[in-house]
């Protein structure tokens, strides 16, 4: 009714799940960050209408939960793909040509940084050193590492999940 | 008490301060730009660093360390100098440097140091942010890239609004102040965040280029609006209110305001105003000059004396030496018809308070309830009807523990704050609940009786309302109820608030005993530190009942006068500040009262609906244009000051008077409010030895901050029966609005522009209506339409529509009931 301020449409989803889970964590004390961890489980982000019913539950402002949720960088506010690509900007596999893999990336899924493709398959990430610069440039997906990326490699890799469900 | 040194200079200081309060005692200035005298310490903003001999080898920030025996403190030398200079520095490299068009210039805490400090250059230099404004509400505007990061604003709107909009939001060099989601503001508005910006990164839209600060002339007056009697600061220019300024040095509210008194001051400017009085002629309405006004008024009064008399309804935003006046005028014309806003709202307070403890007033101030430990509030909207002393109730609970007990029919903010329990009953059944609590402590043997008058009576009636059986019928929970009772009764300090006002004028005199009745009951009553506090609606609903603005004699109150008028038993009817047509219960009564009525004279700022059916309107003038007092509902005297000069011809309530009182032979002339204090003073009990010219900034309290009972007569009330039908309609408040005048005021009404339905979301789902819906609302024989609002406040089968706007149409459908009984539909 307010005219005051922009009406934003919030996305339908079934809060069973993120009921389920602060449940659980209803009588304890700072039980913030566990509930927002398993709700980012069950529904493999986090999604608007949770915060609210969280900030409602557990007597906590939205806009708090907002800080912590962009605070850490395990959350998510976004659905997130099936397959999450990384790919490593550390300075041995930058040296190494991460550009232009990242850049091979972008063309094939037309995604960047932080960016999900529509049919929520592919997420791709550009992060810093996964820790296997001997195999540099790396990148991860999921959680299985590949090494010594060219761009055709590079290809062959992403045609090879494509190709999965 | 701790001694320390402060540049050579020894003090005395209370326990807990901090050295930065140490300091400001001592008359030695610490720049600060984080801290606030109200907020929790902090220690953002590194400005006040100093040094401390007792902990060499780095600066401490003076804001947030407490003094200790022997401390010995700098507060400026070469090299604090320096390094706040470089905090300067660090500033200025994020924050943009757009001065010549922020409104804050001139009194920007940042700007004031960077000039204190003579930063010219800085040996930095960075990317300044660039980041979008907020500029999607119409009252606050915010740009982040003015942002210092002193977190004064996420602090505020937290410890003392208790509503939480806002957050540091991500992290590093991109952390910046954001709403949930980072999206536009949408809250309560009112502008505390706006107060306590040390920059103009947050900013009042309506000020925008309405004047460089410096221009404004400064003029310290109470809020028009409601009982709470906030002190605003009006900054005006070319003799308009153009802005409400932030001052916590006078008054008890610390600076804060709600949005009413922070932006609903634009109805003072409005081009609408009434400027001339007008006159019916042929039918219609047209200007003419006061004398042919008067002259008119005073045919008319004549010609009602022997037709049933005058019947005069005044509102209760007039001043005390008003209301004074306006006895005297009633008493030469013979009139006892004599009432205020509703008259039944207030029955609770005028004989209900009276029957049982001998007084009409709060028995307590504000800042007491602030060391309560359990606060019994009775209606969630209280903090809507009083929205700053709702503050100082959610301080009480969130600093100093303080268990809350909400008796309400609605969900509200109150419910939302640690150790407070809602006891959400079905509409209408407050005394009933109240009744029960009194049962339980009988029962238990917790009540006081010592000196208590009629026990015996009150406690057969009590069997009515054995804990079980209103449990039952209520639906709170018998242990709930139990609990509220002995928390209250275990109590050191405590503190029952109840609201009055048009909305609730059902079971007022019941409402008003039965909460007496507990506070006697549970030793409440006259204990020190603890208190009764009865809150009327309007700036001086208090004032009117201290100045008995109240039917005389053998004189009928607004309900009896409304009643009398409709059958064409009054002569003449004389309405002021008040609009009754729009917010009386029942239009029906008012619509036939106004048109049997042989003559009506409506005196007001506006063409209210009410004054367009008048023979007579009087241009009156707003309380921005008035001298005077005005009492709130601590009992707290304040001084009303004129910031701006009536438009056109229109006069002030006690000019009217004293100038219709001569034309009907009184010699009182009005001298200005001093003279008419000193005569209220000798009349009205409790402002005795109460000097006008001696009203400081914080006014005067009459009856002191303990004013005690003169008796404790607990008396049987009886309760309500609940309204068994799918859906129940309550009226009431809107924290936006208050009144019908705030519907003439641009930052209410950006806000809530129209009347609406508010619906839980369990009853929104089922009968499948979405925002912003037309539904069908039918009771009473009466079909209304009105948009939907869905929200989480309402239980199933309770739906909410405020009283404030006349093209709504509430009032014909509600008549005073506590709920009424409604079909909801698409
Ligand atoms: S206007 Fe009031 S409620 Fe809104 S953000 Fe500012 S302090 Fe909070
Ligand atoms: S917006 Fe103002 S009050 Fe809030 S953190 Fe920034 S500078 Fe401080
Ligand atoms: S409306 Fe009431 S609470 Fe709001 S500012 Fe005015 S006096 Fe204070
Ligand atoms: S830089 Fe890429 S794995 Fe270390
Ligand atoms: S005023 Fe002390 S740190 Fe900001």
């Amino acid at each position: 009714m307010s005219n005051a301020a922009e009406q934003v449409e919030q996305e339908e989803i079934d809060l069973t799940g993120a009921n389920q889970v602060i449940d659980k964590y209803l009588d304890m004390h700072g039980a913030l960050m566990p509930v927002l961890q398993e709700i980012q489980e069950v529904y493999g982000y986090v999604p608007e209408p949770c915060v609210h019913l969280v900030a409602e539950r557990l007597n906590v402002y939205s806009s708090q939960i907002y800080g912590v949720l962009t605070f850490y960088a395990q959350f998510h506010l976004e659905p997130r793909g099936k397959y999450i690509v990384r790919v490593c900007m550390g300075t041995a596999c930058h040296v190494k040509g991460a550009g232009r893999i990242g850049d091979t990336l972008k063309d094939r899924l037309g995604v960047g940084h932080a960016e999900t493709t529509e049919d929520l398959k592919f997420t791709a990430e550009y992060v810093a050193c996964i820790g296997a610069c001997g195999m540099a440039p790396v990148i991860m997906v999921n959680d299985a590492t590949y090494g010594s990326m060219t761009v055709n490699k590079m290809n062959e890799v992403i045609d090879k999940y494509v190709k999965m469900d | 008490m701790v001694n320390l040194t402060i540049d050579g200079k020894k003090i005395t200081v209370k326990k807990n301060a901090t050295i930065y309060e140490a300091a400001q005692e001592a008359g030695i200035h610490i720049p600060v730009l984080c801290y606030a005298k109200k907020l929790l310490p902090y220690g953002a903003c590194r400005v006040c660093l100093v040094e401390v001999e007792q902990m060499k080898g780095r600066l401490i920030p003076s804001c947030t360390t407490p003094v200790t025996e022997g401390m010995v403190v700098t507060t400026t030398s070469d090299e604090i100098q320096k390094v706040r200079k470089t905090v300067l520095e660090f500033l200025l490299v994020n924050h943009v440097v757009d001065c010549p068009v922020c409104d804050k210039g001139g009194e920007c805490d940042l700007q004031d140091l960077t000039y204190e400090f003579e930063v010219v250059k800085n040996r930095f230099e960075g990317v300044k942010f660039d980041l979008p404004k907020d500029e999607v509400n119409p009252l606050i505007e915010r740009n982040m890239n003015r942002c210092v990061l002193c977190g004064k604003c996420v602090r505020v709107c937290d410890e003392i609004v208790a509503y939480g909009s806002y957050s540091f939001i991500n992290r590093g060099f991109e952390t910046k102040i954001a709403t949930a989601f980072d999206r536009g503001l949408n809250c309560e508005f009112c502008g505390q965040c706006v107060s306590m910006c040390p920059v103009g990164a947050i900013l009042p839209r309506p000020f925008k280029f309405k004047a460089r600060p410096w221009q404004l002339k400064e003029v310290d007056s109470v809020c028009g609006y409601c009982g709470n009697g906030c002190t605003v600061t009006l900054g005006v220019k070319d003799n308009k209110v153009e802005t409400i300024r932030f001052n916590d040095k006078t008054g008890v509210n610390d600076g804060n305001l709600c949005i009413r008194g922070r932006f609903g001051y634009s109805y003072v400017n409005s081009e609408e105003r009434l400027q001339k009085p007008l006159l019916r002629k042929d039918g219609a309405l047209v200007e003419v000059s006061w004398n042919e006004a008067l002259e008119a008024v005073v045919a008319g009064f004549n010609g009602a004396k022997n037709a049933g008399g005058v019947g005069i309804l005044s509102g209760a935003r007039l001043t005390n030496e008003e209301f004074h006046l306006l006895k005297k005028l009633a008493g030469t014309l013979g009139s006892t018809n004599l009432d205020h806003s509703g008259g039944e709202c207030y029955k609770g307070l005028t004989e209900g308070l009276q029957e049982t403890l001998g007084l009409t007033a709060s028995t307590g101030t504000f800042p007491q309830v602030e060391e309560c430990d359990v606060i019994l509030s009775i209606r969630s909207d209280f903090y809507e009807t009083h929205p700053v002393f709702g503050m100082v109730i959610n301080q009480a609970v969130k600093r100093n523990e303080a268990q809350l007990i909400v008796v309400a029919d609605k969900k509200g903010k109150f419910g939302t704050l640690p150790h407070a329990a809602t006891l959400l009953a079905k509409p209408g059944l407050e005394v009933n609940i109240l009744n029960a609590m009194a049962a339980v402590l009988i029962e238990e043997g917790l009540a006081v009786t010592e000196g208590v008058e009629n026990l015996d009576a009150l406690k057969a009636s009590l069997a009515e309302y054995a804990v079980d059986k209103v449990a039952a019928e209520s639906g709170v929970a018998a242990e709930a109820l139990r609990k509220a009772a002995r928390q209250l009764a275990a109590a050191k300090k405590s503190a029952i608030l109840l609201a009055y006002g048009l909305p609730y004028s059902a079971n007022s005199k019941e409402l008003g005993i039965a909460a007496a009745n507990l506070s006697i009951l549970s030793g409440n009553a006259g204990r020190e530190g603890s208190g009764l506090y009865l809150c009327g609606e309007k700036a001086n609903s208090q004032g009117a009942i201290d100045l008995q603005v109240l039917p005389g004699q053998g004189g009928l109150g607004a309900q009896a006068m409304l009643a009398a008028a409709g059958e064409g038993k009054l002569g003449a009817l004389y309405v002021i500040g008040e609009d009754p047509l729009t917010s009386y219960p029942d239009r029906a009564k008012v619509e036939a009262a106004l048109a049997k009525a042989k003559f009506v004279v409506v005196q007001d700022l506006f063409l209210s609906p009410t004054a367009e059916q008048a023979d007579v309107v009087l241009p009156a003038v707003s309380f921005a244009e008035k001298d005077g007092t005005f009492t709130n509902a601590e009992r707290r005297i304040q001084r009303v000051r004129p910031g701006v000069t009536r438009p056109g011809e229109a006069r002030s309530d006690a000019e009217i008077f004293t100038a219709l009182g001569a034309l009907f032979g009184s010699t009182l002339s009005y001298t200005g409010p001093a003279a008419i204090f000193a005569d209220l003073a000798q009349a009205v009990p409790g402002y005795a030895g109460i000097d006008f010219t001696a009203i400081g900034a914080q006014g005067v309290v009459w009856g002191g901050e303990q004013l005690a009972p003169t008796r404790k007569k607990v008396v049987p009330v009886a309760g309500g029966k609940p309204v068994t039908s799918a859906f129940q309609l309550v009226t009431g408040s809107a924290l936006y609005h208050s009144g019908t005048m705030s519907t003439r005021a641009k930052g209410p009404l950006a806000v809530i522009p129209e009347p609406y339905l508010e619906l839980g979301r369990e009853d929104a789902a089922a009968l499948k209506v979405a925002e912003g819906d037309l539904l069908k609302l039918k009771g009473n024989g009466v079909e209304l339409q009105l948009k939907a609002k869905i929200g989480n406040r309402l239980p199933k089968g309770v739906v909410f529509a405020p009283y404030h706007f006349a093209s709504a149409g509430i009032n014909r459908l509600y008549r005073g009931e506590a709920a009424v009984s409604v079909e909801v539909s698409k």
